[in-house]
C-alpha cells in the first residue's frame, strides 16, 4: 500500500485543529491482535471539512475515536494525536476529560440510540455546559433553548423538557449536533452522521452541517462511506483501506481525478442516477401478471389505541419478466407491501393476486403450493441465513419443504445455483458465519432461486452491504434476471440503485403511491414535488456537478416555500 | 429458591458490542473460523471455575453411586446405610488424610455407617435434581417455544402461571405437592417438582423465539412455505440451544436446593428413602454434640450446587461471548 | 398509566384467586387430617376426632368448605374478617396478627437491605471488571447462591450468635486478631477502590493501620460493652456524608448544591443538641415526626439556598437531613448498649422473634428487637444480595456498552458521572421487575428461616398448618403473602415507569 503525504495543494491557513501523525491502533481480541489503523497522519484546519473515506472495516471509525481518548480498553494506540494544540496521547485522564466537549465534540452514526432515553434533552444538554463551565442552571436552560433554536428544532421552549422518544430521527440528530456546540468546540467529529437517515433528512442535516463551518469556523472531521456525502460536504478527501491512508487530496483531485486503484474501483461502484440512459421496455406475456395488488390496506394493532395504518390503497403490479423498484424513505410502507405479498402479514382489505391467485383468500394447501412459485431476499445478510445450518443445507431447504427431487440431484442443484451466484462450490460445507456479507446475500439469492420461481420479492438487498459489494451483487443479480427471467418486486430506499435495475419505478410516501411508472419517465421528469424532493436530496459523487444539484434543491425548496435547514443563528435568544 | 433469579442473572446484552472498525466479517477471517461448536468448546475449556466444577460434581457423582452401589448392584464400600451396629469412639468420624478408617463420616445415634447414608442421601437428591432439571426443562422448552412462535393461548397460560408463581412462593407450593407426591416416592416428587419450576425456562425460551421470529431467515422460511412445526424445530429451537442448556444447568442446581428444603422441611424425600436435606432435619440438634452429623450433608448439597453453577457459568461464557473477556 | 396499573391490580387479584382455590383444593388433599387421632390410643379419642371434625367442617364437601373460606374473606372488604378456625378450633385471624408483623418486618428489612447492598456491590463489580475484587465477589455470589438456607442458618446460629455472645461477656481482642483483622479490611478496601499499585498500597495501609488502632483503641476502653459515637463523630460522619454524595451526584464544582448539604449537616448540628431531651423516652410516632420534618428542613434549605440548581440542592439536603437524622437516632441506639446488656448478658438470640416480658426503656426495647431480627435478616439478606449484585453487575455492563454513554463520555463528564446519572438509571429499569419477583422467593427463605430460629411466625404457621392438613392457617399465610406480593408488585410497576418515561402515558 502506497501512503500519500498528507500535506495537499490546497495550503491551510492557520494551525490545524486536529491532527494524527503515525497513527497506530491495534487490538487484542480473542483471535489475536487486529491491525485496525496502520501508521497514518492526517491534519483538519479550522473550517475546513475533511472526509475520511473507506468501506467497513477500514479503520475510520477507529482514528476518529482515538482523537477523544475513547478507544476500548483493549486497543493499543502508537503515534501523536493533537487537538486544537494540545497533545491528546500524553494528556492526563482530567484534561482528556476537559479536552473532550470544550475542544472537540462527537457526532454519532445511530441518533436513535446516541441519546440517553431515560433523561430529558434538558438535562442532557445542561450537563455539558455546566461541566465546562459556560452556563449554570437558569443561564444554561437558556442557552440550551437558543442552541436548540439554532439547529432548527421548533417550539425549543417546550420540547427542551421532552425525552428523547418525542422526537424524530433527524430532530434526534439535530439535537445531539446541538450538543456538540454547545461548548464552542474547536473541531467535530461527526461519525457517519447521516448514515442511518433518510435522504431527504440527510440533505437536511448536511446542509446543517456545511453552515456550521461557514459560520463559526469549527473545523470537522467527517467519517462516511458514502461519495455522494463526501462530493456534497467536503473540502479535502483521505481514503482508508484496511487500516491504510492510500490516498487523500483535495474533494475535486479525489473524486474526479483519483489515483489508487481502491479509490477508483470505490467510484466505479457507486450507483449513479441516471448513467443507464432508455432501456428497451418489457415485452409484455400472455397470462396472469407475475403480482397484481389492487387497493391493499394493511393495518397493525396497538394496545388501547387505534390501529395504525402502514399501507393505504395502494395499487401496483409486477408483470413476468419485469422489475419493478418500489421506492420510499423509512415508515413509507414499503416493506410492509413486500411482506404483503409474500403472505407473511396479512392484508386489512384489498386483494394480493400473484400469478393469478388472491393469497389473501386461499387455504393452506394450495397457499403452500403458490409459495414452491416465489423466491425472497431480504436486506440482513447477518440474520438472512440460519446460522445453525451449512450453506448447502440453507440452499436446499426450499427443495426439502417442497419435497423436490432426491439428496444427488438436490446436490447438484445446489453446485449450479453456488456457480450461478459466483461462489465457489466448497461453500456449500460451511457455515453462514464464516462468510462475508456480500457472500451471505450471494447465498440467500441462490436460495430464492432455488425452485426457478416466477415472482422474487427483494427488499433491501443490498443496503446493509458496502458499495464496491453492493456494485457486484447488482450486477449479478441483473444477469441472473435475464437468465431466470422472473418477475421481480425490488425494494430499495435508494433510486440510484432503482435506476440501475428497474423497469418501472413505484414511489411511495406514507403508505400511499405518490407516483408511477416507467424508470425513465419517473426518474428523468417526475411530476410530483415528492419525487423530485427524493431525486434532488440524493447526493451524486461528483463535487460541482453535487454543488449544482444542491442550489436547485435550494432554490425548489425555496420555491414551494420552506426555510432554510442551516444554521439560524439570528434566531430570537 | 426460584429459577426467577437465575434467569434474570443470565440474561446478556440482546445488541453486539459497538467495535469500529473490527468486525470479523472480513472475508480473510474465513479461513481460520471456527465451527459453532469448536468455539463454545474451546471458551469452555478455558473457563477454570467450570472445569473445576466438573471434576467435583463428576467425583462426586463417581463416588456416590460406586460406593454404595445401585439397587442391588454392589457398590465397593462393605457397609451399607441400614444396618444399625455398636457405635465406635463415640461415632466419630475416622477419615484422615490418607485413610478412610472404619467409619469414614462417624457414625449416627443408631450406629449406622454415615458414609453410606450420605452417599445414599447425595444419589437421591442427584437423581431428583437431575430429572428435575430435564423435565422442567423439556416443558419449558415446549411452552416456551409455543407460546413465543404462535402467542395467543399459550402465551397468556405461560404469563398467568407466571404471575402465579410472582404471588404464590415457589417453595410454597411446591411443598404442599411434594407433602402430595413425596409419599408416591422419588420419581414421583421430582415430577411434581419439574411441574413447578418450568416457568422461568419457559419465559426465557419464549424470549428469545420472540426475537427469532422476528428474524429475516425465519421470515423467510416462512415465505418459501415452511410448516410451522418444521420452522420452530429446525430453525428457531436450534439457535437456542445455547441458552437451554445454560439454563437447563441452573435449573439442576435450583432443583437441588430446592428438594432439600422440601425435605428439610418434612414436605419432600419421605423414609425410608434419604436425602441430604433429610438428613440434616433429623440430625441438626446434634449440633453441638455431633456436629459431623450435620457438616458432612450440607457440605455435599453445597459442593454439588456450587459446581454445577459454575458449570453453568462456563457455559454461559462458552455460549455467550458478548460477555467474554474482550468485551 | 392508570389504566395500566389498574389492570395489572385486576390480573393479579385474579391470579391471587386462582391461587386460592389450588391452595385449598391441594391442601386438604395433601393428606389425613385425622391421622394422629386415629392412631391414638387415648380412651377420649372418638370425642376428639368428633371436635375436630366440628372444628374443621370435614363433615361438609371440600367447595362448601372453601367457599366458608372465601365468603370470611370477603367479609374483610367491609370490616368483618374471619379466617376461619385451626383444628384446636382457635381463630386464624388472631393467630395471624400475633404472626404477620414478625415475618413480614423480616421480609421487609430483608428486601430493603438486599436491594441497596446489592446494587451497590453490583455496580461496583461492573466498574471494577475482572479486578480480583470482582473475582472474589463472584465466587461469593456462587456460593451464596449454593448454599442450603437451613444449613448456613444452623451455621450462623452456631458461630454468629452463641460465639458472640461468649465473647461480648468478656470482650476483648488480641493484638494478633485486630492485625488480623486490620490487613483483611485494608485488602478488601484496596480491591474495591482499584486505582494503580501506589493508590491501592495507600489506601489498603491507611484502612489497616486505622482499622487495627481502632479495635485497639476500643478494648482498652472497654468500648465493646458501652459504647458511644458522640457528637463529634456523629458531625464530623455527616460531614463526609455531604460532601461524599455533592461530589458524587452533583460535583463538588457546583457550590449552590455543597453550601446547601452543608448548611443542612449544621442545622442538623444545632438540633442534636436542642433535641437531646426529647430523644430520652420517645416513641416511634415521635421519630417519625423528627425523621419528616428533617427533610423538610432539608428541603427549605434547598429551596432557599439552590439557586440555579434548586432541584438539585433540595433533594440532596433532604437525603443529607435524612442521613444525618438516622445517624443521631442510631447514636442513641449504640449509647443504650451498655444499659441492653446489663438487662440481657447473651445479646444475639437464636430464638424466637421477640424476648418474652423484656423490661427496657425505648432504646432497649429496640435493640432488643434488633438483636433478635439480626441473624435471620443477615441470612435472607445475603441470598437476595447474591441475585442483586449478579443482576445489576450485567445489567450495568450491558448499559455501559450502549451508545449514549458513548454520547455522555465525549461530552467530557467524568466517569463518575457517566455511571450515576447516564448508566445507573437506564441499569435500573430490569432490576425492578427482578426485585418484584424475587420478593415470592424471599418469603419462601422466610419459611425456612423462621423454623431454624424458632419463630413463632407465619413461616410456622404454615408449616404447621401443612403438616396437619389444616387449611385455614395455609390460607392465611397465602393471603398474606399473597397480598403483599401483590403490593410489592405494584410498587415495582410503578417504578418501572419512573424510570422509564418511554411507558408513562
Amino acid at each position: 500500500m502506497t501512503t500519500t503525504d498528507n500535506t495537499t495543494e490546497q495550503p491551510i491557513e492557520g494551525a490545524p485543529v486536529l491532527s494524527f501523525t503515525d497513527l497506530d491502533v491495534k487490538f487484542n481480541t480473542e483471535f489475536g491482535k487486529v491491525h485496525a489503523v496502520k501508521g497514518i497522519s492526517l491534519e483538519v484546519a479550522p473550517g475546513e471539512v475533511l472526509a475520511l473515506v473507506g468501506e467497513s472495516g477500514s479503520g475510520k471509525s477507529v482514528t476518529s475515536t482515538s482523537a477523544l481518548g475513547l478507544l476500548p480498553r483493549n486497543a493499543t494506540v502508537n503515534g501523536k494525536i493533537n487537538v486544537a494544540g494540545k497533545s491528546v496521547d500524553t494528556m492526563s485522564g482530567k484534561d482528556l476529560r476537559k479536552m473532550r466537549g470544550d475542544d472537540v465534540a462527537m457526532v454519532f452514526q445511530e441518533p436513535m440510540t446516541a441519546l440517553n432515553p431515560v433523561l430529558t434533552i434538558r438535562t442532557q444538554m445542561v450537563e455539558a455546559l455546566e461541566l465546562h463551565g459556560k452556563a449554570y442552571g437558569k443561564e444554561a436552560d437558556a442557552k440550551a433553548i437558543e442552541l436548540l433554536a439554532m439547529v432548527g428544532i421548533p417550539d425549543p421552549e417546550r420540547r427542551l423538557y421532552q425525552y428523547p422518544h418525542e422526537f424524530s430521527g433527524g430532530q434526534r440528530q439535530r439535537i445531539v449536533i446541538a450538543m456538540a456546540l454547545s461548548c464552542d468546540p474547536t473541531v467535530i467529529i461527526a461519525d457517519e452522521p447521516t448514515t442511518a437517515l433518510d435522504v431527504t433528512v440527510q440533505a437536511e442535516i448536511l446542509d446543517l452541517l456545511r453552515s456550521l463551518k461557514d459560520e463559526l469556523n469549527t473545523g470537522i472531521l467527517l467519517i462516511t462511506h458514502s461519495m455522494g456525502v463526501v462530493a456534497d460536504m467536503a473540502d479535502r478527501v483521505a481514503v482508508m483501506y484496511k487500516g491504510d491512508l492510500v490516498e487523500s487530496g483535495t474533494v475535486h483531485e479525489v473524486l474526479t481525478a483519483p489515483r489508487h486503484d481502491y479509490t477508483k474501483r470505490l467510484l466505479d461502484a457507486v450507483p449513479r442516477l441516471g448513467s443507464r440512459g432508455e432501456t428497451p421496455p418489457v415485452v409484455q406475456t400472455e397470462g396472469p401478471k407475475a403480482l397484481e395488488v389492487t387497493d391493499l390496506v394493511v393495518e397493525f394493532h396497538r394496545q388501547g389505541r387505534t390501529p395504525f395504518r402502514a399501507v393505504d390503497g395502494v395499487s401496483l403490479s409486477v408483470s413476468r419478466g419485469e422489475i419493478v423498484g418500489l421506492v420510499g424513505e423509512s415508515g413509507s410502507g414499503k416493506s410492509t407491501i413486500a411482506r404483503t405479498a409474500l403472505g407473511l402479514i396479512p392484508a386489512a382489505s384489498g386483494e394480493v393476486a400473484i400469478l393469478g391467485d388472491d393469497i389473501t383468500k386461499m387455504k393452506r394447501a394450495p397457499l403452500k403450493a403458490l409459495r414452491k412459485r416465489i423466491g425472497v431476499v431480504f436486506q440482513d445478510p447477518a440474520s438472512s441465513l440460519n446460522p445453525r445450518l451449512p450453506v448447502g443445507d440453507c440452499i436446499a431447504e426450499p427443495m426439502d419443504v417442497h419435497k423436490v427431487g432426491d439428496k444427488a440431484s438436490r446436490r447438484q442443484k445446489v453446485a449450479e445455483l453456488l456457480d450461478a451466484v459466483e461462489l465457489p462450490r466448497s461453500v456449500a460445507n460451511r457455515y453462514p458465519h464464516e462468510l462475508s456479507g456480500g457472500q451471505r446475500q450471494r447465498v440467500s439469492i441462490a436460495r430464492a432461486l432455488t425452485l426457478d420461481p416466477e415472482l422474487l420479492v427483494a427488499d433491501e438487498p443490498t443496503s446493509a452491504l458496502d458499495v464496491s459489494v453492493q456494485a457486484s451483487v447488482l450486477e449479478m443479480f441483473t444477469a441472473l434476471q435475464e437468465e431466470y427471467n422472473f418477475g421481480c418486486l425490488f425494494v430499495s430506499h435508494d433510486l440510484a440503485v432503482i435506476d440501475m435495475l428497474a423497469d418501472r419505478v413505484v414511489v411511495l410516501k406514507d403508505g400511499r403511491v405518490v407516483e408511477q411508472g416507467d424508470r425513465q419517465q419517473v426518474l428523468q421528469s417526475p411530476q410530483e414535488e415528492y419525487t423530485k424532493r427524493l431525486l434532488m436530496a440524493a447526493p451524486v459523487p461528483h463535487p460541482d456537478e453535487q454543488r449544482e444539484r444542491r442550489e436547485e434543491r435550494h432554490r425548489f425548496l425555496e420555491e414551494v416555500g420552506e426555510k432554510e435547514h442551516g444554521l439560524h443563528l439570528d434566531a430570537d435568544k | 429458591m426460584s429459577d426467577e433469579r437465575r434467569d434474570a442473572a443470565m440474561q446478556g446484552s440482546p445488541e453486539p458490542l459497538p467495535h469500529a472498525g473490527t468486525e470479523i466479517d472480513d472475508p480473510k477471517f474465513a479461513d481460520k473460523s471456527y465451527s459453532q461448536g469448536q468455539l463454545v468448546r474451546r471458551r469452555f475449556f478455558r473457563h477454570k471455575g467450570a472445569l473445576a466444577g466438573l471434576a467435583v460434581l463428576l467425583f462426586i457423582t463417581l463416588l456416590a453411586f460406586t460406593s454404595i452401589g445401585i439397587g442391588s448392584i454392589p457398590g465397593w464400600w462393605d457397609k451399607d446405610f441400614t444396618t444399625t451396629g455398636s457405635i465406635v469412639n463415640g461415632g466419630k468420624p475416622t477419615l484422615g488424610w490418607f485413610h478412610l478408617g472404619e467409619h469414614p463420616f462417624g457414625q449416627d445415634t443408631t450406629g449406622r455407617d454415615y458414609f453410606a447414608l450420605v452417599m445414599r442421601g447425595t444419589q437421591i437428591s442427584l437423581v431428583i435434581a437431575f430429572v428435575v432439571g430435564i423435565v422442567s426443562t423439556i416443558i419449558g422448552t415446549i411452552v416456551g417455544a409455543i407460546a413465543g412462535y404462535f402467542r395467543g393461548w399459550a402465551e397468556s397460560l405461560l404469563m398467568r402461571v407466571t404471575d402465579l408463581f410472582i404471588i404464590i412462593p415457589l417453595l410454597v407450593f411446591a411443598a404442599v405437592l411434594g407433602r402430595i407426591a413425596g409419599q408416591s416416592g422419588i420419581f414421583a416428587l421430582a415430577l411434581v417438582l419439574a411441574g413447578v419450576t418450568w416457568t422461568g425456562l419457559a419465559r426465557l425460551v419464549r424470549g428469545e423465539v420472540l426475537s427469532l421470529r422476528e428474524r429475516e431467515f425465519v421470515s423467510a422460511a416462512q415465505a418459501i412455505g415452511t410448516g410451522h412445526w418444521r420452522i420452530i424445530f429446525r430453525h428457531i429451537l436450534p439457535n437456542t440451544i445455547g441458552v437451554i442448556i445454560v439454563a437447563t444447568t441452573f435449573a439442576i442446581a435450583s432443583a437441588i436446593l430446592l428438594e432439600t428444603s422440601l425435605s428439610y422441611l418434612g414436605f419432600g424425600v419421605q423414609p425410608p428413602d434419604i436425602s441430604l436435606g433429610s438428613l440434616i432435619d433429623q440430625y441438626q440438634t446434634a449440633f453441638t454434640s455431633r456436629p459431623w452429623l450435620f457438616w458432612f450433608p450440607g457440605l455435599f448439597i453445597l459442593a454439588i450446587a456450587l459446581s454445577v453453577n459454575f458449570i453453568g457459568d462456563g457455559l454461559r461464557d462458552a455460549f455467550d461471548p458478548r460477555q467474554g473477556k474482550d468485551g | 398509566m392508570t389504566r395500566y396499573i389498574l389492570r395489572r391490580l385486576a390480573i393479579s387479584f385474579g391470579v391471587l384467586f386462582v391461587g386460592s382455590f389450588l391452595m385449598y383444593v391441594l391442601t386438604i388433599n395433601s393428606g389425613d387430617p385425622l391421622e394422629d387421632l386415629r392412631e391414638s390410643t387415648a380412651n377420649n379419642r372418638d370425642t376428639l376426632i368428633a371436635a375436630r371434625i366440628d372444628n374443621m367442617g370435614l363433615d361438609l364437601p371440600w367447595y362448601q368448605r372453601y367457599w366458608q373460606w372465601l365468603t370470611g374473606v370477603g367479609g374483610c372488604f367491609v370490616g368483618r374478617c374471619d379466617l376461619g378456625t385451626d383444628r384446636s378450633g382457635s381463630d386464624v385471624l388472631s393467630l395471624l396478627q400475633q404472626s404477620a408483623s414478625a415475618t413480614l418486618r423480616l421480609v421487609t428489612i430483608a428486601t430493603i437491605a438486599a436491594i441497596i447492598i446489592g446494587i451497590i456491590v453490583g455496580i461496583l463489580t461492573a466498574i471494577r471488571q475482572y479486578s480480583g475484587f470482582d473475582y472474589v465477589v463472584t465466587f461469593l455470589t456462587f456460593l451464596f447462591f449454593s448454599l442450603p438456607v437451613f444449613w448456613a442458618a444452623v451455621l450462623l446460629k452456631e458461630y454468629g450468635a452463641i460465639r458472640y455472645n461468649d465473647w461480648i461477656a468478656d470482650p476483648h481482642v488480641s493484638v494478633l486478631q485486630a492485625v488480623l483483622i486490620g490487613i483483611a479490611l485494608g485488602f478488601v478496601l484496596q480491591g474495591v477502590m482499584g486505582g494503580r499499585m501506589k493508590r491501592r498500597l495507600l489506601t489498603g495501609g491507611v484502612t489497616a493501620v486505622f482499622t487495627i488502632s481502632a479495635l485497639l483503641y476500643f478494648t482498652s476502653v472497654g468500648w465493646w460493652r458501652s459504647p458511644a459515637l458522640g457528637p463529634v463523630l456523629v458531625i464530623l460522619v455527616a460531614l463526609a456524608f455531604a460532601v461524599g454524595i455533592t461530589a458524587l451526584v452533583a460535583g463538588l464544582g457546583n457550590k449552590r448544591v455543597l453550601y446547601s448539604t452543608l448548611t443542612t449537616v449544621g442545622i442538623g448540628s444545632v438540633l442534636y443538641f436542642v433535641l437531646g431531651g426529647a430523644l430520652d423516652e420517645p416513641n416511634w410516632w415521635l421519630l417519625l415526626g423528627l425523621f419528616a420534618s428533617a427533610i423538610v428542613v432539608g428541603l427549605v434549605v434547598g429551596y432557599f439556598m439552590g439557586g440555579y440548581s434548586r432541584g438539585q440542592a433540595m433533594g440532596l439536603s433532604a437525603v443529607t437531613a435524612a442521613f444525618m437524622a438516622f445517624l443521631t437516632f442510631a447514636d442513641r441506639l449504640v449509647y443504650a448498649w451498655g444499659s441492653f446488656l446489663q438487662l440481657k448478658p447473651r445479646p444475639i438470640s437464636t430464638i424466637g422473634a421477640s424476648t418474652p416480658n423484656f423490661p427496657g426503656d425505648f432504646w432497649e426495647t429496640t435493640l432488643d428487637w434488633g438483636a433478635q431480627l439480626l441473624l435471620p435478616s443477615i441470612l435472607l439478606t445475603l441470598i437476595s444480595v447474591a441475585t442483586y449484585s449478579r443482576y445489576t453487575r450485567s445489567s450495568m455492563l450491558e448499559t455501559m456498552n450502549q451508545d449514549y454513554v458513548r454520547t455522555a463520555r465525549s461530552k467530557g463528564l467524568s466517569e463518575r458521572t457517566v455511571i450515576t446519572k447516564h448508566a445507573f438509571r437506564n441499569a435500573m429499569i430490569p432490576i425492578t421487575t427482578i426485585v418484584a419477583l424475587d420478593f415470592a422467593a424471599l418469603i419462601g427463605g422466610a419459611v425456612i428461616t423462621e423454623n431454624v430460629f424458632g419463630w413463632k411466625g407465619m413461616g410456622a404457621m404454615f408449616k404447621t398448618g401443612l403438616t396437619q392438613v389444616d387449611p385455614n392457617p395455609v390460607m392465611a399465610f397465602f393471603l398474606v403473602t399473597g397480598t403483599a406480593a401483590v403490593i410489592m408488585n405494584l410498587v415495582a410497576d410503578l417504578a418501572y415507569a419512573s424510570l422509564d418515561p418511554r411507558i408513562r402515558r
